[in-house]
């Protein structure tokens, strides 16, 4: 009687232990992603850019839009997922590299204004809102009709081919 | 007698109310009455009034809170979110948190819609042509510094502080200060209006006062006017009761005194032996006799006319044959027609119809106006007593018609209206010294009255006169139903 005791306790202790140091299944699909929209004033008469215009105007290297505004980059703060997606899809630096770049270039004066830094999509929203120059980034779902959403070579977010992605947001 | 005669009818002359003027006597009948409609017509007429002006200021104080006040508390708001918009704005120079400029950003955004939402609002109300201008006028600057304000905005959130300022300095003060300039002449306009309706409200409130002190003082004028003359009027009644009342007296005094000196004089000669002999005494007997019937009969009358008077007396209403009746009448009262040496004729009617009556009232009533014949027909000492059916006068009804005729002396046309009065006698009568206590005619008159009939008199001054007394003919099918109905 011992013995069946022992035997079904260790039955039970191994069972346990495989259960707590099972392997991820085989097959689970990777995080979704969706398209991160690029916006601007609706005032702006630009409709389109392309992945490399993109670049040189999130690095400071684009001044003024063609109307001869000046651009006004609006950004999220550190360590939100858009602002990653930007930094890895555009950008293509660390956020250390990008802050060292600007800090330069405003001290050689290549760079005429810093990145506006906000908090949430509703404040870059309304910041491109009220400044007819700015350009800043949001998840499709944060867009409105107060700010217009630019073509990246060519493709809207939500189009398949649309290069620039972020991951899905976690409602939870 | 002749168709010219005067002709009165005694209905509605009935009752005992002293003989004064037609206007004393109507105030005193209907005084308090007139009165009473004079006042409510007036109070109601003043009420009406008074109402109406309170509603005309009633609405005038609603249209002066709902433009006026209402209107100041609006500028007052825009007023407020005018400088919110501005003041928000330049709050967004005073950081360069872009979070923060983009949160007063918002702030001025929502004064600016509230702004711009109460310009159209007050632009929609307005209704004066100075009203509108201003109104478009403010719409118009108001959109051109909103213009400029977001190039503020733009030039401050963007970092471009230096050039905002400037901008606003050059542009966005100019602006606002027009803003401001036509906000306060708007309040100017409202305060205006409601300076201008507070004066028409107490223009109203005063009207309304002095109308209705007018119409009060109007009130117990009229108040006054007829008291005085209702009090006036009675006190001639009373007086006039009172000198009838004296004359009745008078006359029943007089009347009495006669035969009671009669009287007394037999019983002192009887008393005193003077009266000597059976046949002697026999005569004073009947002097006695005669004397107390006369006084028995003076002091039946008075008695007849008090129960009479009220219209109460019980009257036994039968189908009565009135050829009996005025024969009773006239048996009854023959042997004076006989004594005083008059001729009586009858005319009756054969076949005459059913009269609903009591027959010992129209036996009176009929030997009332016979010994009021007698009396006053010592002229042509003739007495016709005449009865026919006809029709009444509207027609509908069947009467019989009784006229009791004399050849005296006539009556004036003056004495017509009064000689149904009671207790009145005519000076001539008096003056002829026709003993009498003015009673039968009225008695006469109430028992016609109380038995549904009417007695009217023609006149005419040295032929006669006529008194004729009508009475409703018994109609068996309706008395038939009413007793069915009754039951």
């Amino acid at each position: 009687m011992r013995r069946f005791i022992t035997i079904t306790v260790l039955v039970w202790l191994a069972a346990a232990a495989l259960l707590r140091w099972a392997p991820v299944p085989v097959g689970a699909s990777p995080p979704k992603e969706e398209g991160l929209a690029i916006v601007v004033n609706q005032a702006n008469s630009m409709n389109e850019l392309s992945m490399p215009e993109l670049r040189t105007i999130f690095l400071g290297e684009r001044s003024h839009w063609p109307n001869g505004r000046r651009i006004t980059i609006v950004m999220m703060d550190a360590g939100r997922p858009e602002r990653e997606a930007v930094l890895r899809e555009i950008c293509r630096m660390s956020e250390s590299d990008l802050r060292r770049r600007f800090v330069q270039g405003l001290l050689t004066g290549e760079i005429l204004v810093s990145p506006k830094t906000l908090s949430s999509p509703e404040g870059v929203r309304k910041f491109v809102f009220n400044v007819p120059g700015a350009i800043g980034y949001m998840r499709p779902s944060d867009v409105d009709a107060s700010v217009k959403v630019l073509r990246i070579d060519g493709h809207y977010p939500n189009d398949a081919q649309y290069a620039l992605r972020v991951p899905e947001r976690n409602e939870r | 007698m002749s168709e010219r005669g005067q002709k009165i009818t005694a209905r509605g002359a009935a009752s005992f109310t002293p003989r004064v003027g037609k206007a004393p006597e109507f105030f005193s009948r209907y005084g308090s009455a007139l009165l009473l409609v004079l006042l409510v017509g007036l109070e109601a007429g003043a009420v009406r009034f008074v109402i109406r002006d309170l509603r005309s200021a009633d609405n005038e104080v609603q249209r002066m809170y709902a433009s006026s006040v209402l209107g100041l508390r609006r500028i007052g708001n825009l007023q407020y979110d005018a400088q919110e918009t501005r003041r928000s704005t330049l709050y967004a120079l005073s950081t360069e948190n872009s979070n923060l400029q983009v949160q007063y950003a918002d702030q001025s955004r929502l004064a600016d819609a509230r702004v711009t939402a109460g310009i159209a609002e007050y632009l929609k109300e307005a209704e004066l042509p100075g009203e509108i201008e201003l109104g478009s006028r403010l719409q118009r600057d108001w959109s051109t510094y909103l213009a400029v304000r977001d190039e503020v905005l733009g030039l401050i959130l963007e970092g471009s502080t230096k050039e905002a300022v400037a901008l606003d300095l050059a542009k966005g003060v100019p602006l606002f200060d027009r803003v401001r300039q036509s906000l306060d002449e708007t309040q100017r306009l409202y305060d205006e209006q409601a300076s201008q309706r507070l004066l028409n409200v107490a223009n109203i409130s005063r009207r309304s006062v002095i109308r209705l002190v007018s119409v009060l003082l109007c009130t117990i004028l009229t108040a006054g006017v007829f008291v005085w003359v209702l009090q006036k009027s009675r006190m001639a009644s009373t007086l006039q009761f009172a000198r009838m009342q004296m004359d009745f007296a008078a006359s029943v005094s007089h009347e009495l005194r006669t035969p009671l000196a009669v009287l007394c004089s037999a019983v002192d000669n009887i008393a005193d032996g003077v009266v000597t002999g059976k046949e002697q005494l026999a005569r004073y007997a009947s002097t006695i006799r005669n004397q107390s019937r006369q006084i028995n009969g003076l002091v039946s009358q008075v008695l007849l006319f008090a129960s009479t008077q009220d219209g109460k007396g019980r009257y036994v209403m039968r189908p009565t044959n009135i050829a009996e009746v005025i024969e009773s009448a006239v048996v009854g009262i023959n042997e004076l027609v006989m004594k005083a040496g008059f001729t009586l004729e009858q005319h009756i009617a054969p076949s005459l119809p059913l009269v609903l009556c009591d027959a010992t009232a129209l036996s009176q009533c009929l030997q009332n106006l016979i010994t009021n014949a007698l009396k006053y027909g010592e002229k042509g000492r003739w007495i016709g007593i005449r009865a026919a059916g006809e029709e009444s006068k509207d027609g509908r009804n069947q009467e019989v018609r009784i006229d009791v005729h004399d050849r005296g002396h006539g009556i004036e046309r003056s004495e017509m209206q009064r000689i149904f009065e009671p207790f009145y006698r005519s000076p001539a009568a008096v003056s002829n010294q026709i003993h009498g206590t003015g009673l039968g005619l009225p008695i006469a008159k109430n028992l016609a009255e109380a038995m549904g009939g009417r007695l009217s008199v023609t006149s005419e001054l040295g032929v006669g006169t006529i008194f004729t007394l009508r009475l409703p003919v018994f109609d068996e099918i309706n008395e038939t139903e009413q007793k069915l109905v009754q039951q």
